[in-house]
């Protein structure tokens, strides 16, 4: 065998899957070998080793020779690509609103549990989400890669061929439209309050640490959970709500009346909340138990935290009155 | 450095489109590949023979160019020629390259 046989084996090795193998291989000997011929008859001496040599190493190196027959460079061409792309996106999201529910049920189940295992457990959670992203981020590469190898052409024709009418830019920037991953992330927090609030009411506190261990004073009173009830009523309406618009895609009517009907909902439980009895748990006695000592500061502190908290649930009351309104009035524009 | 780098590969990008006229033109008769790389040089168009080769492939799989497998001088030699269907596509590509260049020639000058 000699060096441009051996040459060429090389290049048809890296053509394995390629269509034409043999004949790529047949053709590129023969251009060598007219290549060697001219090189020959210019030096005015037969070809030997030396001239194959110089030659192939021009030629180039059999694996990059090989890659420019290759016809599609590409695991996932621009053929297939936005297909992927939209395919993909479902997917993710489909696995992190899977897993995200699932996390929020085993804490459900395990609960009571200490702060520790809840973070454990939620960093479980994420770490799960990221996993199976990344899987089924792989899988779905494989599959569109085979698609790309063997799918003819002519199944992908996606955009390109429904004809884009500029007289679409003329609608609305669509108001209607939500965004795929408002709801997902309502869910997710809303299934964390559920959770938190219903089954691991102890992690609600102000951490302090004292010596080496860590205490837990509670901040929310018997004031406050006796409206849980109502609350959870509220926070399922708000789970129920956004799978609803997840599954539809876009805000209706009736979408957005149930909207403004939970949120006047936690209007009220809101405004209960901030003119009944305090809803914080701590007292001037608890507080001095706790190690403030000085008569004054506890009172200071006391004036401050109710201020804080009566503050903090207006501000609440205000920013869902104006969710309320914009809602109200995007159902009245909407066409 | 980037200059010089993007300078090349607008050139080659410049190349690309023209390559395949170069090519169909100059295969109204029969020519193996090694042949054509040189009498494309010939002519002042240097082509690398990583993108001529595979180049006249992909002719032929669209159906532009036709094969034969011809043995002479004891050599087996792959010989393209214009197809009928390259043939219909020529003049209309030539007409497209006389017009980008009146243009582009009237937009530098």
């Amino acid at each position: 065998m000699n060096l441009i046989d051996r040459y060429v084996a090389e290049v048809g090795r890296s053509l394995l899957l390629i269509k034409g193998r043999k004949d790529i291989e047949n053709e590129l000997r023969s251009t060598l070998e007219d290549m060697l011929e001219e090189r020959a008859q210019k030096a005015g001496k037969p070809a030997d080793e030396a001239m194959q040599m110089e030659m192939l190493k021009e030629y180039g190196a059999p694996h990059k020779v090989a890659e420019t027959y290759n016809p599609n460079p590409y695991l996932i061409g621009p053929r297939v690509f936005p297909f992927f792309m939209f395919i993909l996106k479902i997917v993710i999201a489909a696995v992190t609103l899977g897993l995200t529910i699932a996390t929020g049920i085993q804490i459900m189940n395990l609960s009571p549990m200490t702060a520790m295992e809840l973070l454990s457990t939620i960093g479980k959670g994420l770490l799960n989400i990221i996993s199976a992203s990344i899987a089924a981020f792989g899988n779905l590469a494989l599959i569109f890669a085979l698609i790309e190898r063997y799918a003819p052409a002519s199944e992908f024709k996606m955009d390109e061929e429904k004809e884009w009418d500029p007289a679409s830019l003329k609608k609305e920037p669509e108001p209607d439209d939500v965004k795929i991953w408002e709801p997902i992330l309502a869910i997710v927090f809303t299934f964390i309050a559920l959770s938190i609030f219903n089954f691991n009411p102890q992690l609600i506190g102000i951490y302090y640490l004292d010596g080496n261990e860590w205490h837990v004073l509670p901040v929310l009173s018997e004031a406050f959970f006796r409206w849980l009830p109502l609350m959870n009523i509220g926070w399922v309406a708000e789970i129920v709500l956004n799978g609803m618009l997840l599954r539809a895609g876009k805000w209706t009517t009736s979408t957005r009346l149930f909207s403004i009907g939970t949120k006047l909902f936690q209007i009220f439980i809101l405004a209960m909340l901030i003119s009944g009895p305090s809803i914080l748990a701590f007292t001037a006695e608890s507080l001095t138990k706790g190690g403030i000592t000085d008569p004054e500061a506890v009172n200071i502190l006391m004036l401050l935290a109710k201020q804080g908290m009566k503050f903090i649930l207006g501000l609440a009351i205000f920013g869902t009155v104006i969710e309320v309104i914009k809602s109200a009035y995007k159902m009245v524009t909407q066409k | 450095m980037a200059n010089t780098e993007s300078l090349e590969n607008v050139v080659l990008e410049l190349r690309r489109g023209v390559i395949v006229l170069a090519a169909l033109s100059q295969l109204g008769s029969e020519e193996y590949g090694y042949s054509l790389l040189k009498k494309l040089a010939n002519l002042g168009m240097e082509v690398d023979q990583g993108t001529l080769y595979p180049l006249l492939r992909r002719l032929e799989a669209q159906g532009l160019l036709a094969s034969v497998w011809k043995l002479e001088e004891a050599r087996p030699r792959r010989y393209y020629v214009i197809s009928a269907e390259g043939k219909k596509l020529l003049p209309k590509l030539k007409k497209e390259w006389a017009g980008i260049v009146s243009v582009m020639d009237k937009m530098l000058s």
